[in-house]
């Protein structure tokens, strides 16, 4: 049994001093507040999030200091205990679409022929709708809720990972230790699992990591556009949908859209940093895919 | 040959490109000038169709009121009484079946053709067998001309409510010879839709210069129009969303804003008249009483918890100064409402004894609603929110179920909604409108409400169908009413004002609650 | 379709120009995709659970059986699903997309109005995005690891980190509302009319009938939502114009073209960018793709008549034609542009097959 000596070499050999990078520590940081945010909420938040008991439409100032809504409820507390709706939902949807798209992308790569061909002519598929149109549709037609929005967001998003993850595979399919351990009559799963799966890891956790950021962005437009989550729970995308009518108090829309914007940034600062530690050539395979 | 292939490419990329982009527009071309006043309404589109005999939507009555003429009409904002448009005068035979009326003489179409009784009959047929969404109107109405200056309208029950009907704008009167060269033949084959949609084919001050469903629809002053010219040669009414309404008209861009909500308007600069009305459209809690959809909602104990639970007054803030609360199903303006004072109060001790008398301990229920619907510029988002919490202080735990209208309304009216949040506007702005909402009948239905199942009220209802005379039918339906708050699964909650901002230079803007404004009647300074 | 399931190792026809095959091949492609994109469109929006008739008839009428049941003949609704299918199929072969339930108008015509908005707002993004996006790459490769360039990088992040919803509101509030520097929603001032449509693309329009009052507005009204969109492809193509610029300032016929002396500009123009500039243009189609998706959101706030807005009404109304209309029209718009893409690649670099 023999892993792919360069590869690893590549990821481990780079990665701590692609952490020492000031852009990656910035991004690590805002990413572990955000996480003791989410933990911590209900210990940190100043008012209950779903309280009517505040003036309705404050401007912010001492006792909230986001403001209040149309309904009187604090929007710092709103924005704090969202990180406990979006983040958690944001993490499971990109470890479910590695998961799928990763799955789907190895079989695709390792067994070619018509499964690869229906594999890929369906990715394709997926590929040919604009993201946010299909996905709108399938919320649309699973009824509104964040699990069917986490499930839309799914069939829009594993593409990237089967394509990405199929370009490896074929690439060490052919290699001298997949062959070897093949003629030394490993099954397929074996041969997937032991030979293929380590030397895929390392870019597709990277290529996951860029995507966190963009599986948040997606997630949270649904609920702008009213197809995840359901009232009163304080989702970041929902609150910036309630500001669009109340417009004039521009701190309901405002304070929960920096709150997606900072999360998203942090995954990205990360994620590049990640994916300029990998090899120049997964790193363009995976640039290319990721979008 | 790497030149060939380069042009080759070249070609076939511009190709493409003028393909993707020379499908080629249809908007009509803006006719300039004209030299008179242009006025510039800013609203949010519900619109399908400029034919008369198919529209329902709010600013597709907006725009026929302007186009088309109807045989009676309101003045101003008084609903009670019906007046004289097209047709001179009107009597209703002593059973209330049979309305005649005397049209007036020199009315002519845009075209200068005269309004005839054909026309007359032509229009209000076609309306009724199209079976286009407005022709419930006249079902089961018989259209026929007496002489060349009399039309009969006779129903098979006493119809008090004709006169009431007859303004609705979805009633006016279509030049039938125009009409017909275009496909008109007044059933559902009809295809004089598309025509009328491009075309103004009516006797009203104003024609159609362009009219486009999504984006905005132009009114010019109709040349040969026989009565008061209007004060405005040009009426452009534009689709636009309410946050952006504010805007526009804030900075002149437009000169009036039809759809803003209680929290927009607070705090407009004094340069603009911001006019409140509380509107005709009720809404309403339904608790359904169908036993297969809800164990919990048809206990009338329950019902009750939930009736003195809701903060009225904490809705009524929502929805911002000038809405009131709705005394019941009829709205305020109506002949036959509930006076304001016999409003349901909140009484939060009162409704937790209601709920342990109903013995449902702990209750949760589902509450539906359109949530991307605005009523007057109030979303039932909040709306929802609110009577959610309110509910809580009760013991009642409410699961809020927000839906597309589409999907929401499929549920209301096959009545499977537990608790659903809705509103009723006036089809005809009388109050036989409203028994709609009695066991058996559309509304009722909706809340699992089934004939015979409130005997009492029923027989209430029907006493009210067939009275005759002003002081009678308002008794009779303050009766209904006062039994349909006593024990009836609808809650009426509020009225919601609409609110209309406009440019100093526009007067005389009165709200009405069927057509919203009648652009003609708009006067400039 | 087997004929086009050749595999490689197949006899080739004489004569066929390679540029001519490609393109059957993809054309061939493309139409299966076509196909796949009706049906996925109408399974899905069939199992969106409404009912269409409650988004097209009042309330009262929604009681009274009559009028429920010639709607629903009038929109075929009251045949087989499978021969609804068929018959839209049917009509789609004879290049007719069925009439819409909202505008009651032919979808053809109603596409016909809101996809040249759309490419109108949606051109003008990425033609923003291609010429600061380039721009700044090449600055940040040729600045590489100085000030420019991690200020460049943090931007184009911050850029492709940014909620385009949230941004719109935004740039709609500050710009639009406290600071009154640009006008309202719509592509053009009422006031104004709008230009004779001949290719619907109101810039255009009114530079052919010679309006430039007209002009003026339109390119007013696109600056703000035409900004919002692009900042972030402008992020993506900064961090992808920077590492193919890199790629080729590393490669030896550069170095040798320096060895010798040649101007930097020469070299930069005459072989980085040209290098460059495929991965720049596979990035660039893409974008554009995911430009359409943007739209979505950036339209509904600025009220701009585009696919977009008339995506989000006919779903939510289910309004089956509509909806199919639009998914159609806007796979194919995807699958023409990266077709486009392919072609300029063996144009420009003529290593790369057409295969």
């Amino acid at each position: 049994m023999k892993w792919d000596p360069l590869a690893r070499k590549g990821l481990t050999g780079r990665l701590p001093e692609a952490w020492r990078q000031p852009l990656a520590v910035v991004g690590g940081v805002i990413a572990i507040v955000w996480l003791v945010v989410a933990l911590a909420a209900p210990v940190l938040a100043p008012h209950d999030p779903l309280a009517q008991d505040l003036p309705r439409l404050a401007a912010p100032g001492p006792g909230h200091w986001f403001g209040t809504d149309q309904l009187g409820r604090d929007i710092l507390s709103r924005v704090m205990h969202g990180a406990r709706v979006s983040i958690p939902l944001t993490l499971m949807l990109v470890a479910l679409s590695v998961l799928v798209g990763g799955l789907l992308g190895a079989c695709a790569g390792y067994f070619g022929r018509w499964v690869d061909e229906t594999i890929m002519r369906v990715a394709d598929l997926v590929f040919a709708f604009p993201t946010v149109i299909l996905a709108m549709v399938v919320a649309a037609a699973l009824g509104a809720s964040l699990t069917n929005a986490v499930l839309a967001v799914l069939v829009v998003a594993w593409p990237a990972y089967a394509r990405v993850t199929r370009g490896l595979v074929l690439g060490v399919r052919e290699r001298e230790f997949v062959l070897s351990g093949r003629l030394l009559g490993f099954s397929a799963w074996r041969s997937l699992r032991v030979d293929v799966l380590p030397n895929v890891t390392g870019p597709v956790l990277v290529l996951a990591t860029l995507d966190i950021g963009t599986a948040l962005l997606l997630l949270s437009g649904l609920s702008f556009l009213g197809l995840g989550a359901k009232p009163p729970s304080p989702e970041w995308g929902a609150m910036v949908a309630s500001g669009v009518e109340v417009f004039d108090s521009w701190w309901v829309a405002t304070f929960p859209g920096l709150a997606i914007l900072t999360v998203v940034l942090a995954f990205n600062f990360l994620g590049d940093t990640l994916r300029d530690a990998l090899d120049p050539r997964t790193a363009r395979a995976i640039k290319e895919r990721a979008l | 040959m790497a030149t060939r292939s380069q042009t080759a490419a070249v070609l076939l990329a511009g190709a493409l490109a003028l393909a993707a982009c020379g499908s080629g527009g249809s908007q009509t071309p803006a006719a300039q000038g004209g030299g008179g006043k242009t006025l510039v309404i800013d609203t949010s589109f519900d619109l399908k169709t400029a034919d008369p005999g198919r529209t329902y939507e709010p600013t597709g009555l907006f725009v026929e009121k302007a186009i088309y003429e109807t045989l009676l009409t309101f003045e101003g904002a008084d609903v009670t009484k019906p007046v004289p448009a097209l047709a001179e005068s009107y009597e209703l035979s002593k059973d209330g079946k049979v309305l005649t009326l005397k049209l007036k003489q020199g009315a002519t179409f845009a075209d200068g053709s005269p309004v005839t009784a054909d026309d007359v009959v032509f229009s209000l047929t076609r309306v009724r067998d199209m079976k286009g969404t407005p022709s419930f109107l006249l079902d089961g109405v018989e259209v026929a001309k007496e002489g060349d200056s009399t039309v009969t309208l006779t129903s098979k029950a006493a119809n008090p409510a004709l006169p009431f009907i007859l303004p609705n704008p979805a009633l006016g009167i279509i030049n039938s010879k125009l009409a017909k060269q275009h496909g008109a033949t007044a059933d559902a084959q009809d295809k004089a839709e598309q025509y009328l949609n491009s075309a103004a084919a009516g006797s009203g001050p104003y024609t159609i210069e362009s009219f486009n469903v999504s984006s905005q629809v132009v009114l010019k002053a109709n040349a040969k129009y026989y009565g008061t010219k209007p004060a405005y040669d040009k009426v452009v009414i534009r689709n636009v969303e309410a946050a952006t309404q504010k805007l526009n008209v804030q900075r002149g861009d437009s000169q009036v804003a039809l759809n803003l909500s209680g929290d927009q308007v607070t705090g407009m600069p004094a340069n603009l008249q911001v006019k409140k009305t509380a509107s005709a459209n009720v809404i309403f809690l339904l608790a359904n009483q169908d036993d297969k959809v809800s164990k919990t909602t048809p206990n009338a104990k329950f019902v009750e918890a939930v009736r003195k639970g809701v903060d009225y007054t904490g809705l009524l803030e929502l929805a911002g100064e000038g809405s009131t609360q709705a005394p019941g199903v009829i709205p305020s303006q109506l002949l036959g409402a509930l006076p304001a004072d016999q409003a349901a109060k909140r009484d939060v001790e009162g409704a937790k004894a209601a709920l342990a008398a109903s013995g449902v301990a702990n209750p949760t229920v589902k509450l539906e609603y359109p949530s991307e619907l605005t009523v007057n510029g109030l979303s039932f988002q909040p709306l929802a929110e609110r009577i959610q919490a309110n509910l809580k202080e009760v013991g009642i735990t409410v699961d809020l179920q927000p839906a597309p209208v589409t999907t929401a309304l499929d549920n209301y009216r096959n009545g499977k909604e537990e608790l659903g949040l809705w509103y009723w506007g006036p089809d005809y702005p009388d109050p036989s409108d409203y028994l709609a909402f009695l066991p058996g009948k559309t509304v009722g239905l909706r809340a699992g409400w089934k004939t015979g199942a409130a005997k009492e009220i029923e027989a209430a209802g029907e006493k009210a169908a067939t009275a005759i005379g002003d002081d009678a039918r308002k008794q009779a339906y303050a009766d209904v009413q006062t039994k349909l708050n006593a024990s009836g699964p609808f809650i009426p909650l509020i009225q919601p004002s609409q609110n209309i901002v406009t440019a100093a230079s526009v007067t005389g803007l009165e709200y009405h609650p069927v057509w919203t404004v009648d652009v003609a009647h708009l006067g400039a300074k | 379709m087997p004929a086009t399931d050749d595999t490689p190792r197949a006899p080739r026809r004489r004569g066929a120009h390679p540029l001519a095959r490609f393109l059957i091949r993809r054309i061939l492609l493309a139409l299966l995709l076509a196909w796949g994109i009706t049906l996925v469109t109408f399974v899905l929006t069939n199992l969106v659970p409404g009912d269409p008739v409650a988004a097209n008839l009042g309330q009262r009428a929604l009681g009274d059986p009559a009028i429920v049941a010639q709607w629903r003949s009038q929109h075929g609704l009251d045949k087989p699903l499978w021969e609804q299918y068929l018959l839209h199929l049917q009509g789609v072969v004879h290049g007719d997309l069925g009439t819409s339930q909202q505008s009651h108008r032919p979808v053809s015509q109603d596409l016909a109005e809101f996809v040249p908005a759309t490419l109108e707002l949606a051109g003008a993004a990425i033609l923003v995005s291609l010429v600061l996006g380039v721009a700044f790459g090449v600055i940040a490769a040729l600045r590489r690891d100085r000030l420019a360039d991690h200020a460049l990088r943090v931007l184009s992040l911050i850029g492709i980190s940014v909620p385009t919803f949230w941004l719109a509101l935004v740039a709609f509030y500050v710009f639009f509302y406290r600071l009154q520097i640009t006008p309202g929603s719509g592509r053009v001032d009422a006031a104004l009319g709008s230009a004779p449509a001949v290719t619907g693309l109101q810039t255009v329009d009114a530079l052919l009938a010679g309006r430039g009052d007209i002009f003026g507005s339109a390119v007013g009204h696109l600056i703000t939502p035409a900004l919002v969109l692009a900042l972030y492809t402008i992020g993506l193509l900064t961090r992808f114009t920077r590492s193919a610029v890199l790629e080729v300032l590393g490669q030896d016929y550069v170095r040798a073209a320096r060895a010798k002396g040649l101007p930097g500009r020469t070299i930069l123009f005459r072989y980085v960018l040209r290098s460059a500039l495929v991965p720049i243009i596979t990035v660039a189609g893409l974008a554009f793709g995911s430009l359409l998706s943007g739209t979505v959101l950036v339209e509904a706030i600025f009220a701009w008549p585009g696919v977009g807005q008339y995506a989000y009404k006919s779903a939510t109304t289910l309004d089956l034609p509509a909806v199919m209309g639009v998914g159609l029209v806007v796979g194919v718009v995807y699958l023409v542009i990266n077709l486009i893409v392919d072609v300029l690649y063996g144009v420009i670099d003529p290593r790369v097959r057409l295969q």
